[in-house]
């Protein structure tokens, strides 16, 4: 089934990341995302980065579809399947949010007054949603050191005390989401991912999603890193469109 | 949970139960067919595999419908080379892997068909839903000389049981099942041609247009297909198209299938069909009094 919504306002909020502001009166939990349609052009996975109403999807351009999507305007109509996917669990009162770049997007909807952050991008510009946090409990991390700690997400990850978090969430580059899993696991952290991979149908059938034989589109994108650190094709090899094996070899 | 009631003996391949995964349904990742396996289908079929490296088309590959899916992946699939490393995870579960392959003729048939059988498969399934070279817009499988001669060759090359396709996209179904008969079972029927237009985009929702269609609906067309071949043919049969409850499966046995394939049915219900359908069949046996799913292949033909 097909959705249709009206854009209702549309802002740039870090370079190449356009917030794009929609009505849709449905109940949408953190870290669920959306299979969305751009007719005669292609449909494209996007996380829901607002899940009350107005709903909104914050997207970067990187393609076709996603950058005629950043150049949609109010009164524009967006055409969606979905809600699709699992979704965080936040637990307790002292919460962590690790966001690379456009990973944010997914995070989005957890963060709220007294949630920690570590916002990384490639510079000062690529950092999504920085505002959003109280400024004492953000870290910024920039490949260039333009801001904040020069170097990734996991170099800011170590400079904070983690056994006072009461969770953890992670969204990402695989190979950030790797590292930090490397560096977490064996400890007592509750810590969930949120994964990336080619979604081309979002329902689970089309397999090119999957994971260790489960799909990210529906036993994900989020999961515990009690699972992920015993999947054997995290970090290290995935399928290309056509379902060639590739293998990206992370870990080595 | 005992399941010998549910043994299945096809064409050689000794099966724990008559549920196969679908062509084309989460098996193009070794990972994800070995999981399926482990979770209770009896074998998978793998996605399609011709000789080269396929994008398919671009996405909408999919529309999900109230009570049907149409889907226009175009046939995408890593080329036989690579299905290889796939076939070889995925038999970590000690299950038949059946290799499904398409190709332009009956060479390319022949020559697919003997790669899968080097990877270990157990069996191969020739997909002539494909398209036809010679008639634009229409199917190998819609000319009955094609498939002879594809199904005739493929036999000649392997030893591992051939399993033969079928369109649903036929006039005369009988005279292709009779053009297939050198093949040791048929499998009935692959997707219907259909498609989906969105009123307020004014176009059609999938990239390619047109699109196959599957699940619930198509429940109806296939088990007359099936049965009807039943009929007039005698030959071993696997039912696919819209099953999603032990109920349907019975169905498709009673109209002549000894073994049955589900697809679509995994979208609405997720990987865990394959054991609740193996529970709700013995339940459903006891109640229809069959004491093995065996004693009731082609009942219902009259
Ligand atoms: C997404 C999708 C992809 C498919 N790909 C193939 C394929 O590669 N080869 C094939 O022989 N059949 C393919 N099929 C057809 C199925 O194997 C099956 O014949 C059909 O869907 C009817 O069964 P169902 O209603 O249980 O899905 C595909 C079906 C779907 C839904
Ligand atoms: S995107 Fe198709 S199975 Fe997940």
């Amino acid at each position: 089934m097909m959705v249709r919504a009206e854009v209702t306002r549309v802002a740039e909020i870090a370079s190449g990341v356009k917030k794009i502001d929609f009505e849709w009166d449905a109940k949408v939990l953190p870290g669920q995302f959306l299979m969305l349609w751009y007719p005669g052009y292609g449909e494209i996975p996007i996380s829901i980065s607002h899940i009350g109403n107005p709903k909104s999807i914050t997207v970067k351009e990187y393609g076709n579809v996603s950058k005629l999507i950043c150049n949609m305007e109010k009164g524009n109509t967006i055409y969606f399947r979905g809600p699709y996917g699992n979704h965080f669990n936040p637990k307790g009162k002292k919460i962590l949010i690790v966001g690379g770049g456009s990973g944010m997007a997914s995070l989005h909807p957890l963060i709220g007054p007294g949630v920690y952050g570590i916002v990384a991008g490639r510079t000062s510009h690529d950092l999504v949603f920085l505002d959003e946090f109280d400024r004492d409990k953000v870290t910024v991390s920039t490949d260039d050191g333009s801001m904040g700690v020069k170097g990734n997400a996991l170099d800011a990850l170590k400079l904070q005390k983690l056994e006072e978090f009461t969770s953890i969430h992670v969204c990402g580059p695989e190979i950030m989401m790797f590292r930090i899993m490397e560096h977490l696991v064996g400890r007592d952290l509750n810590v969930e991912f949120s994964l990336e991979r080619t979604m081309k149908c979002g329902i689970g059938i089309c397999d090119s999603c999957s994971i260790d034989g489960k799909q990210l589109c529906r036993d994900g994108p989020v999961f515990h890193i009690s699972e992920l650190s015993l999947m054997k094709e995290f970090g290290e090899s995935k399928l290309t469109s056509a379902g060639e094996r590739v293998f990206t070899n992370v870990h080595t | 949970m005992n399941l010998s009631r549910l043994n299945v003996n096809l064409c050689g391949l000794s099966l724990e139960t008559p549920f196969i995964l679908a062509s084309g349904i989460l098996d193009q990742n070794g990972y994800t067919m070995q999981r399926i396996l482990k979770e209770g289908a009896a074998a998978v079929v793998t996605k399609s595999i011709g000789m080269v490296p396929r994008n398919g088309y671009a996405p909408p590959i999919v529309f999900p419908g109230d009570g049907y899916l149409l889907n226009a992946v175009g046939l995408s699939n890593p080329g036989i080379d690579k299905i290889g490393t796939e076939v070889k995870i995925a038999s970590e579960a000690g299950k038949p892997i059946i290799g499904s392959i398409f190709g332009k003729d009956a060479e390319e048939f022949s020559l697919l068909a003997r790669k899968m059988e080097s990877y270990g498969c157990a069996g191969v399934e020739l997909n002539l839903s494909c398209p036809h070279v010679k008639g634009f817009g229409s199917e190998i499988g819609s000319d009955p000389d094609a498939v002879e001669e594809i199904v005739g060759d493929v036999k000649k090359s392997v030893k591992i049981p051939v399993f033969a396709k079928l369109s649903p996209n036929v006039t005369d179904i009988v005279e292709i099942a009779k053009a297939a008969d050198r093949a040791d079972a048929l499998v009935l029927v692959n997707t219907l041609r259909g498609m989906a237009i969105d009123i307020f985009a004014r176009m059609p929702v999938l990239s390619n247009a047109y699109g196959g269609l599957s699940g619930r609906a198509i429940k109806p067309v296939g088990l007359r297909l099936v049965y009807e071949v039943k009929k007039e043919t005698g030959k071993t049969i696997v039912g696919v198209g819209g099953i999603s409850s032990a109920a349907d499966a019975l169905e498709y046995v009673m109209a002549g299938s000894s073994s049955v394939q589900i697809g679509t049915a995994v979208m609405e219900s997720g990987r865990a069909i394959f054991s609740s359908l193996s529970s709700e069949m013995i339940s459903l046996m006891n109640r229809t009094g069959f004491d093995r799913i065996t004693d009731a292949v082609g009942v219902a033909v009259k």
